[in-house]
Order: structure tokens, then sequence, then C-alpha cells
């Protein structure tokens, strides 16, 4: 494998000894032109390591390594890096093309290709038109392609976004994702990007890393950290899930190229169906269904384990159930073309077992 | 996580457990930036030691001195100089004018800036922002102008007597300047927009919807008033306060030119010691009892606002 | 005044136009000195009587004529300039370092810096005057300077302040990721960022000391008399019209700062 565009090695750092360090030895590569999200509740380091990424804060251990080359003490402004911050931070006083032009200015590029290079980065956010204009003047949108623009026009070593799409609103968010995702193909730029929103990241990212409390949890695509996830927390932070304790009972054979099914028991659906890791025969782990893949049977007579509903919740696209089977209550959601049943109705639950995902055994932390 | 996290830059580690070697870009900048820090401030800090501190240090070690009565200076160190007015009953009365006359001020000041202060809090008119700005310009013009104006209305030939005596309503004209009176006047005038703006700028915690709350509860105006207006604006009230009492008992043009030679408050009195009988080391020993006196009542202020913040 | 314009008559209640008229009182009570100073110096005889007999310019004819007040203004134009540059030069560094740079007794810093405002000027005057005699710096222009200076450096270090702490620092932040140095920075972002701060600061300071009385009267009474140490003298003795058409002069350049302060920055956030 060639050397990886970014690398963090060991990367610590602590706002105060004796306080849990926000970052805590993280550990992680990215490779040239990948987009990779951090991911993670408020308080997890996203921000912190890529604020320190950027230079604009000193680690209180560890290493950044670009291309080769540990960058850990060069100064912010040597770094290259272009950044869009959670509020654009456009320079007030500076028109829109002076703005995008400030990181060819420090870089003493003459004017005329200054002014080309601005043309061609607005050109390619597509707001060549606003180039005379005032920052304050413009929509939230606006300003987010201008700091796009901003820092992309000097060809950064890499790209990072702070949150860059939770000051938009909804609808303008996911277009703006669509938007930065194509933009950053096109231009290749190796992208940091930090968001808590788990939507935004299974969908632009190349690789996503969920961070807690300082720590990466699980690094992978976007399909594995959903249909895969390492820990519960994981799994309960991306997606909703249901997370169940199995016993599990029987290898029933391989399933795909690296795991097996087996036969688990779990309290109130019996025995049922699931997929996992190979060994587990014997073991207690925790099984992941996912609601959508819950299927809620309203006729008595069907298969699977009966339970109770307690709360309905309709959405127009789909149906979401609280039932409670034995003493926990399982989550659900079912297309809204088939019966809905009403709160106070059995009905029964059951899943393919191929999508029941046991769990592998979480380290101490 | 959010960026305000990066303002909150950590203290120098004392024993931290991290490995030796580690850490070190994070202690030079951190060494960096307070280097940078003092290389900002040392100008300024300079300045104020020069032309504020050693001033201000000097004059206390002078009130150590004793005053002769040739005008020279005794180059000593007595408490002499300190316990003459603490035993002499006229400085006692000096003492105790200067503070009442702080009290009187303020509290009138307080009381009728007040309603100003809540209107134009509260105003939703276009001309609101000169309304303010008329209210707090005098801030800007002199002191001494504004006390001469006072002076022409208030004195014997001045605007309010011949107007009083014009309508027949008095025969012999009012004594309104050279004594406390006019001082008083003046005064609160003078620190009337000091009042408003503290209290506007402590208003703003008075969110108009939580008096509409109320009266929607069933609050009558009144209850309104006494129960979330006045409680909320408090504090404001209380800074405002202390403020002019402070300045009010420092004052010197306004209570020398209004009070004629009539008013002897502390501030005169160092005055009149200082540059009429040129005994400095008394003047500076009034100067101490005014700072202690400054001192007390900042520290009564203090413990009041931290008692009504520990009930609210 | 306080209710938005509506089609239909509303029913005012009674206590809101006790209000009005209150408020209406109130602002003459407040402008009244003000006002008064502007009549008088338009009347025509020197002593005092209302109303006036007669109106006319002499007042402001003869004011050129009087040297004492025209030196009076240099003085108080070159003191108040001059201490203004300095306070601008060792106050808006200050804050800088205050708003960007944490390091231990930060607080007690900053308090040290606004603190002048709060020591009795005639406390500060008398020390002044006593540590300035023996160095033969009294009635001269570097000693009102000196004695101007602390007075007015916390005007400068508060509205700077409050320029540099409402400012977004990720701004800042853009720029250094974009390749900007410290120095770039300053000179790029920060400065035009906090600019009216500065200025703003910069018209109170000078102004503050334009104004100033007490110190200028201990400092330098009898050699270098300022523009208001004058009128105090001269109203001391009798509170006539001969000054005021001088005390005019004053407002309507204070009338003039007010303007330039409320354009630039606003009046209410730059005082307090």
């Amino acid at each position: 494998m060639s050397t990886p565009k970014l690398a963090l090695v060991d990367l610590t750092k602590r706002y105060q000894p004796g306080l849990a360090p926000a970052v805590d030895h993280l550990n992680m590569e990215v490779e040239e032109g990948h987009l990779v999200a951090l991911l993670g509740p408020s308080g997890c380091g996203k921000t912190t390591t890529l604020r320190m990424v950027a230079g604009l804060m000193d680690p209180t251990a560890g290493r950044i390594v670009v291309d080769g080359e540990d960058i850990t003490s060069i100064p912010v402004h040597r770094r290259g890096m272009g950044m869009v911050f959670q509020s654009y931070a456009l320079f007030p006083h500076m028109n829109v093309a002076a703005n995008v032009a400030f990181g060819l200015r420090m870089r003493r590029l003459p004017k005329s290709e200054r002014l080309e290079r601005v043309r061609r980065a607005l050109d390619m956010v597509q707001l060549g038109y606003l180039a005379e204009r005032e920052t304050k003047a413009l929509s939230g949108g606006q300003q987010q392609r201008i700091a796009l623009a901003r820092a992309l026009v000097v060809e950064p070593t890499l790209l990072l976004l702070d949150e860059p799409l939770s000051n938009l609103d909804a609808k303008l968010r996911e277009s703006m994702r669509g938007e930065i995702r194509a933009i950053q193909q096109r231009t290749g730029a190796t992208t940091l990007f930090v968001t808590h929103d788990q939507d935004e990241a299974l969908d632009m990212a190349d690789r996503i890393a969920v961070m807690n409390g300082g720590l990466i949890e699980q690094f992978g695509e976007p399909s594995e950290v959903y249909e895969r996830p390492r820990t519960r927390f994981v799994a309960e932070f991306i997606g909703r899930a249901n997370l169940l304790d199995a016993t599990v009972v029987a290898d029933r054979g391989p399933s795909g190229a690296d795991e097996r099914r087996y036969d688990v028991q779990v309290p109130g659906f019996g025995a049922v169906g699931a997929v996992g890791a190979p060994g587990l025969t014997g073991a207690t782990r925790t099984m992941l269904v996912r609601p959508h893949r819950v299927q809620v049977h309203c006729d008595p007579g069907a298969s699977g384990s009966p339970g109770t509903v307690e709360s309905v919740s309709y959405t127009g696209d789909s149906v979401g159930y609280r039932v409670r089977v034995g003493d926990r209550a399982q989550l659900a959601e079912a297309p809204t073309d088939g019966r809905i049943a009403a709160p106070g109705d059995v009905v029964r639950l059951d899943w393919d077992p191929a999508s029941a995902y046991l769990l592998p055994e979480e380290e101490e932390r | 996580m959010s960026a305000t996290t990066s303002i909150a830059v950590p203290r120098l580690p004392g024993a931290d457990d991290l490995p030796p070697g580690h850490g070190v870009h994070e202690h030079r900048s951190r060494r960096r930036d307070r280097r940078t820090f003092w290389a900002l401030a040392a100008p300024g800090l300079l300045g104020l030691a020069v032309t504020y501190l050693l001033p201000l240090l000097y004059m206390v070690r002078m009130a150590f001195n004793r005053g002769k009565p040739d005008g020279f200076i005794e180059q000593t160190f007595t408490l002499d100089t300190l316990i003459k007015p603490l035993t002499d009953s006229y400085y006692w009365k000096v003492t105790l004018d200067t503070f009442l006359m702080g009290l009187v001020v303020a509290a009138i000041c307080v009381v009728i800036s007040y309603p100003l202060a809540l209107f134009l809090t509260r105003s939703t008119s276009r001309y609101k922002s000169l309304l303010i700005a008329l209210a707090i310009a005098p801030l800007l013009t002199s002191a001494v102008v504004r006390t001469y104006g006072w002076m022409v209305i208030l004195g014997g030939a001045g605007l309010v007597n011949s107007t009083l005596m014009h309508l027949g309503l008095v025969t012999v004209p009012l004594r309104l300047t050279n004594n406390m009176t006019g001082v008083v006047i003046g005064l609160v005038e003078i620190f009337m927009p000091y009042a408003i703006l503290v209290m506007m700028s402590g208003f703003g915690r008075l969110d108009p919807r939580l008096e509409e709350a109320a009266a929607s509860l069933g609050a009558r105006p009144r209850a309104v008033f006494a129960r979330i207006t006045l409680p909320l604006t408090l504090p404001a009230l209380l800074s405002a306060f202390l403020l002019i009492f402070v300045l009010s008992i420092s004052s010197f043009i306004t209570t020398n030119l209004l009070g004629g030679g009539a008013v002897h408050v502390l501030a005169t009195e160092i005055y009149d010691q200082a540059t009429g009988l040129l005994n400095w080391p008394f003047a500076a020993a009034l100067s101490v009892i005014l700072l202690v006196l400054f001192g007390v009542v900042i520290a009564i202020y203090q413990t009041v606002t931290r008692r009504l913040r520990l009930d609210a | 005044m306080t209710t938005p314009p509506n089609r239909f008559r509303r029913r005012v209640p009674v206590s809101a136009v006790a209000l009005r008229v209150l408020v209406a009182l109130l602002y003459v009570f407040l402008l009244a000195p003000l006002v008064i100073i502007v009549v008088i110096s338009f009347s025509s005889n020197q002593y005092l009587s209302f109303p006036p007999t007669g109106f006319s310019l002499r007042w402001y004819a003869e004011l050129p004529a009087e040297t004492t007040f025209i030196q009076g203004m240099q003085t108080t134009l070159i003191t108040a300039s001059i201490t203004t540059l300095i306070v601008l030069l060792i106050g808006v560094p200050a804050s800088i370092a205050l708003a960007r740079y944490e390091v231990p007794g930060r607080g007690a810093i900053s308090a040290f810096f606004l603190s002048p405002l709060l020591v009795p000027s005639v406390v500060l005057a008398l020390g002044l005057v006593l540590t300035l005699g023996p160095l033969g710096l009294t009635n001269t222009y570097q000693g009102i300077v000196i004695g101007h200076v602390s007075i007015t450096l916390p005007y400068v270090i508060r509205t700077t302040l409050m320029s540099l702490t409402t400012a977004d620092t990720s701004s800042e932040e853009a720029a250094r990721v974009l390749g900007a140095n410290g120095w770039a920075v300053f000179r790029l972002i920060t400065l035009p960022i906090i600019r009216p701060g500065v200025i703003a600061g910069g018209i109170v300071a000078f102004v503050v000391s334009f104004d100033e009385a007490v110190i200028s009267l201990f400092v330098a009474e009898s050699g270098k008399p300022t523009l208001p140490v004058q009128i105090l003298r001269y109203v001391a003795d009798s509170a006539d019209a001969a000054v005021a058409a001088l005390s005019v002069v004053l407002i309507l350049f204070s009338v003039v700062i007010v303007v330039l302060v409320e354009r630039v920055m606003g009046l209410r956030r730059t005082l307090i």
C-alpha cells in the first residue's frame, strides 16, 4: 500500500493535566482523494482533531504526518491547508473576490494568475456573478460556497471542513451535501469532514471515523459502519438500533466471506437466527437488528414472536412502532401500504436471520 | 464539540502523566503566547504605572510626611498627618457631608433616571436612537460648561429666580447656588446620563415577554411592576446607584462652582489644602480618607450584590 | 411614540400619557443647562437677566480677539491630540493581549487597566502634581498629557476590547490557515475588523481629555491653562454671559463628536 495522504500517530490532546484527554492516542490513515468524516457526539474530540491537523491547536503528544512528512511542528500558516469553518469565517471587510484571493495573496502569486484562479474557483461553486459583492449580503448557502472556494483555490494539501452544513436549513443542507461531494471528487482534494450528523457522514464520506470520548470507535466505509458496527456505541449512534442479548447456541455454516450463521437464543424471542464472526458458539453477544429490517405482522396466525404495540408514529414514508416483547420494548419500522396496527394490538415480529448481527466482544476501555 | 473550545487555552501542566519529550510544541507555543501577551501589554502597563500608579503611591507616601506652617514639607514617616483629620470634628463633618451628599445625589439621580431608562429601553419609536443619543450626549460635554449652565439657571439673577419674581411668587431671590441645594441639583443632572447608560445596559435581561406573561397570568400593572420589572432591574439600579455615589463623592468642579466656597466636602478640602494652603501632606491625608471611603463603599456594594445573587 | 402606527385610534391610557409627560420633563431637566448657555450666548447684555433684553452676536465676534482663550484652545487641542495618539498606541496592543491571549492574572490586569475611571480625579490630580512638580513638568504640555493618559486609556481599551470580543475569531483563524503570519493577520484581518472600536475609543479619549478640568487645573493652572480650566476660573468669579459663546463652541464641538461616534460605532456601545 502506498503512503497515506494523512496519518495521525498517537495523536493526543489534553486541555488540562488531570482531566481526561479530549483526544486520546488517536491513530488514523487517510488515503489520497478520500473524503473522511469524523463523526461523533459533541465533546468526542472530532473538532479538536481537525484543529490539530489544521495547526490551530498544538497536540499534547503524537504526530501528524502528511505525505510521509511530519508536520506536527510546522506552524499553521505554512501548512497549506484549506479550511471551511462552521461560521464560514468570511472576512467581513472584503468582498467575495478578495476573500477568495486571500490565500493566493499570502502566497504572493502574481495578480493576473490570482484573478484567473479566483474566477475559476468562483465558477466552480457557480457564484462567479457575485465576485464584487460584499459578503454580508449573501445567503448562508452562498457564504458556504464562497468559503469552500476560498479554501480550494489554494489547492490545499488537505481540505478541512468543520461542520460546514450545520448553519444551513434542512433543505439546503441536503442539496449542499451533493454539491460539496461533487466538488470534492472533481478536485480530488483529500478531505477531513467534521460532523455530528450521521446522515451527512453516510451520504458523503468514503470512510467514516466514529469518535467517542477522544477515541475512534470504528473506522470504515459507510456501509460497513452501518451494517457491521464494532461496538454498541457505533450501532446506536449511527441509525436506530434494537440491541438484544443473545446466547449463541449453534453454528449453522458460513455466511458470506468470513462470517457464519448461528442459531441464537434471545429472551422474549426464543430461538432465532443471526450472523456474526466465526467461533461464537456458546458465547453471549449483543445482537443488532435495525428497525426497518424488523417485519411486523398484524395477522395473529403469522410466524414470529408476539408483542404488544405500545405506540405508533406515522411519518408518511413509514410507520414506526414500539412493541413490547417480554419485558423490553423493541423498535420496528414498516411500510405504510399494509395494515397499520394500533396501540394495544398484539403483533408478531420477525426478521431475516441475515439482518441480525452479533457484535464483537467489546474491549474494556 | 464546538469551536469555542479553542478559546480555552490550557494552563501549563504540572505533574503530567505523559511520557517525557511529548507536548514539546504545545509548551513552546504556550510560552510564545505568554511572551506575546506581555510584549503587547507592556507599553500600556508601563504607561499606567508611570502616569497613575506611581503618582497614587507617591501621594499615599506624602500622607506620612508632615506639613509645616510655612508651606514646607518635613520628610518623615509619621501617622500624625493622617490622624489629625480623624481627631478634628470639622473633618468628621466634612466626611459625613461628603457621604450624605453622595447618598442624596445617587438616590435622586437613580429615581429620576429610572423611568427614563425604562422608557428608552422599551421604546419602539423610530426616533429611539436619537432619544438615546440625546439622553447620553451631555456626557460628552464638559462638566465645567454644564455647571456654568446651572449657575445661569439657578443664580440670584438666573432663570428660575427671574421667572419666580416676574410671576410675583417670591420677592427675594431664592438661594439656589452657593449651597448644597445647588450642588445636588447640578450633580444630579450631570450624572443622569451615566445612570441612564448603566441602567439601560443592565436592562438587557428585561424581556418584555416576561411582563406580558405575568399580565397574561392575571397580574395587574402594579403587580407586574413590583413582581417582575423591579426585581429584574434591581441589580442595574444598584450598580447605577453605586456609580453615581462614587462619582458624586469625588466630584470637584460642580461642588466647587455651585458650592461657591460654602460647601465643604473632601474633594474641595483637598483642593484648598493643596493649592490654597500648600499643605500637601494634609491634602494627601484627606485623599487617603477619600480612597478608604471608596473602598468601604465598593466592598459594601459587592457584599450586597453577592447576597442578592444568592437569593435569586 | 411608543406605540406602532395604527389605523384605528386607540385609547391611550392615562398612565402612558403621564409617563410621556414625565419623560419630556426629564429631557428638559437634562438639557436645560446646555440650552440656556446657547440662549444667553446670543444675549446682548453682559449681566444676566431673564428674558434677555436683546440679542446680538457680540460675544462670538469678540472670541477671536481673546488671546488667552485662543491660547487655551491651542493648549487643549495639542494636549488632547498627543494624549489620544499615546493611548491609542499603548491601548490597542494591550486590548489585543487581553482579548486574544490567556495568561494567569489576566483578569487582574484587565481590572488595573480600567481602574483609573474609579479613582477620584482630585486624588489622582494631587498625586500627579506631587510627582510632576519636582520633575519640573507642571505647567507644561508634557505634564498635562501625562495627567490625561491614565483617565483616557480605559475608554480606548474598553471599546477596542469590545470590538475584539464581539468579532468572530474564526476569521483570524481562517486567515492563518490560508497562510497569513501573525503580523499579516493583524494588519489584514484584525485591525480592519476592530477599526470602528479603535476610532470610537480614540474619539472618546480625545473628548475626555479635551473636556478634562480637574487634573489640568492642578497640574497646569498657572502656566498652561486648558480651555476648560480657563472657563472654570472665569465662571468661578462671575457667571455672566461673556463666557457663554466660548462654551457654545465647546458644546458644538461635543455635538460633532457625538455624531461622529454614533456613526462609527453607536454612542451607547462606546460609552459603557
